[in-house]
């Protein structure tokens, strides 16, 4: 097991050779053994993209941690959920709840705004922009959350509604809609505060967080 | 009734954690406490000032060795329940026996008075020595690490038993931020690159990495070691930190 979970705000990740590990930088804690830091630009290869991750906001300061020993990763006081990729479908999030992630893992950077206005005001709502990221491949990740983060299986039968600001993150074959409901209660302050939703749908998890601040 | 249930004087714990982020002090006699750190009590308690107490009781001074924290303590003293807190962080008690423990200062809650509190030589950490209990906050639960083994300052909570850390300059790492800062890129300072480095045998503690709370003695022992520059030194560091100010 490359990732193990020490509590809810720390994880310890054992590196090795075979398996080095990328982390978002300011996250390392603590580490035994010969294990080497580099720093390394967040996403993509090769220059576009190194330059479509600096466009779309989506890159992080990372660290590689490489060698043989055992690295504690932990950010902020914020809490950490582990979730092991199988390699089917990507995983979802922005990139700057990536704390840490098996370095034979792929990111990228995906353009959301592509599916027009409601994209993009989806995006803004999430605090997504018009950017994510997407973790391709077989391996853990470790993402950051506020408040614990916990995950929901979506089916074709249960679809899911979740508050924008609420969302972490997602696997599978989903869809995500942002669905307002502004009345007239909302235009003069007397709404639920629930006013857009995210509509989740299709075969898949999707990770909420028991809290609506960002970090 | 239905709810949580309701605590009295004689359902609080005695000497044990309330919840996770709270502790009952049964008091019986005196505790040094952290400001701010009280959240309730019962009983016939009075806090006074740590300087203060100690010219009515001068065992109070020998046990606070620490001028520089003097100013954030207080004696608890009295019979009763004294309940403590800390940001909601997690709060554990820990039974020294004889024994020696540096911890962040800005962590340390409560004491009671048969520990001794000394400076560490680490800037913003303390050392309690002697047998008693003291309550201290974490982020998260607390890591225990035994040596070899290196922290980040910011993650560091305290340590046990073993000899004082040095401080750990990662050369491959500043090599690769060098190279980095010729290609143009900036802001490559995260601090990663310093770490403390633990050897021998003892115990380290760890905590989940948290925004640091201002803690009132740094800028007094910072203060206290300007001493050492010469006239021009200090005047350089003045402007520094007018630039540093200005900048914000």
């Amino acid at each position: 097991m490359l990732f193990e979970q020490v509590n809810n705000k720390v994880v310890r990740a054992h590196v090795t050779a075979q398996s080095p590990v990328l982390a978002r930088r300011g996250a390392m804690l603590g580490y035994s053994g010969a294990v080497a830091f580099r720093p390394v630009r967040g996403q993509g290869g090769g220059v576009g993209g190194f330059v479509g991750a600096a466009m779309s906001g989506e890159s992080n300061p990372m660290m590689a941690s490489e060698g043989d020993g055992a690295v504690l990763y932990g950010y902020k006081g914020l809490y950490v959920t582990v979730i092991d990729l199988d390699g089917s479908y990507p995983l979802t999030c922005e990139a700057d709840r990536l704390l840490a992630h098996d370095a034979n893992l792929q990111t990228s950077v995906q353009f959301v705004g592509s599916g027009g206005v409601r994209a993009a005001v989806r995006g803004a709502m999430t605090g997504q922009g018009l950017f994510t990221t997407l973790v391709h491949g077989r391996g853990p990740v470790a993402l950051l959350s506020h408040g614990g983060a916990f995950p929901l299986q979506v089916t074709g039968q249960w679809p899911v509604g979740v508050d924008p600001q609420a969302y972490v993150g997602h696997t599978g074959n989903l869809s995500l809609d942002l669905k307002a409901k502004v009345g007239f209660r909302d235009l003069t302050g007397r709404g639920s505060g629930e006013a857009f939703t995210l509509q989740v749908t299709g075969q898949g998890t999707v990770y909420v967080q028991a809290s609506e601040q960002k970090f | 009734m239905a709810g949580p249930s309701v605590f009295t004087a004689q359902s609080l714990p005695d000497g044990d954690n309330v919840n996770p982020y709270v502790y009952s002090i049964g008091l019986a006699g005196e505790w040094f406490i952290s400001k701010g750190a009280m959240l309730a009590y019962y009983g016939n308690i009075r806090f006074e000032a740590v300087s203060r107490y100690a010219s009515v009781r001068d065992f109070v001074a020998a046990q606070f060795a620490s001028p520089v924290y003097v100013q954030d303590w207080v004696v608890a003293e009295g019979q009763g329940k004294l309940v403590i807190g800390d940001r909601g962080f997690d709060l554990n008690a820990y039974d020294l026996d004889d024994g020696n423990l540096t911890i962040k200062a800005s962590n340390l809650l409560a004491f009671d008075t048969r520990l001794a509190l000394k400076q560490s030589i680490v800037p913003g950490f303390v050392v309690l020595i002697g047998t008693g209990r003291f309550i201290a906050s974490s982020n998260g639960p607390v890591i225990f690490v035994e040596p070899p083994f290196r922290a980040d300052p910011e993650a560091l909570l305290g340590w046990a038993d073993c000899p004082s850390p040095a401080v750990h300059h990662d050369a491959a790492w500043m090599a690769a931020s060098f190279a980095g800062a010729l290609q143009g890129a900036l802001g490559r300072t995260s601090g990663e690159e310093k770490q403390y480095d633990f050897t021998g045998t003892g115990t380290v503690l760890m905590q989940s990495s948290e925004i640091a709370r201002a803690d009132p003695a740094v800028l007094r022992l910072i203060e206290d070691q300007t001493r050492l520059l010469t006239d021009a030194q200090a005047g350089s560091l003045g402007q520094q930190l007018m630039a540093r100010v200005q900048q914000r």
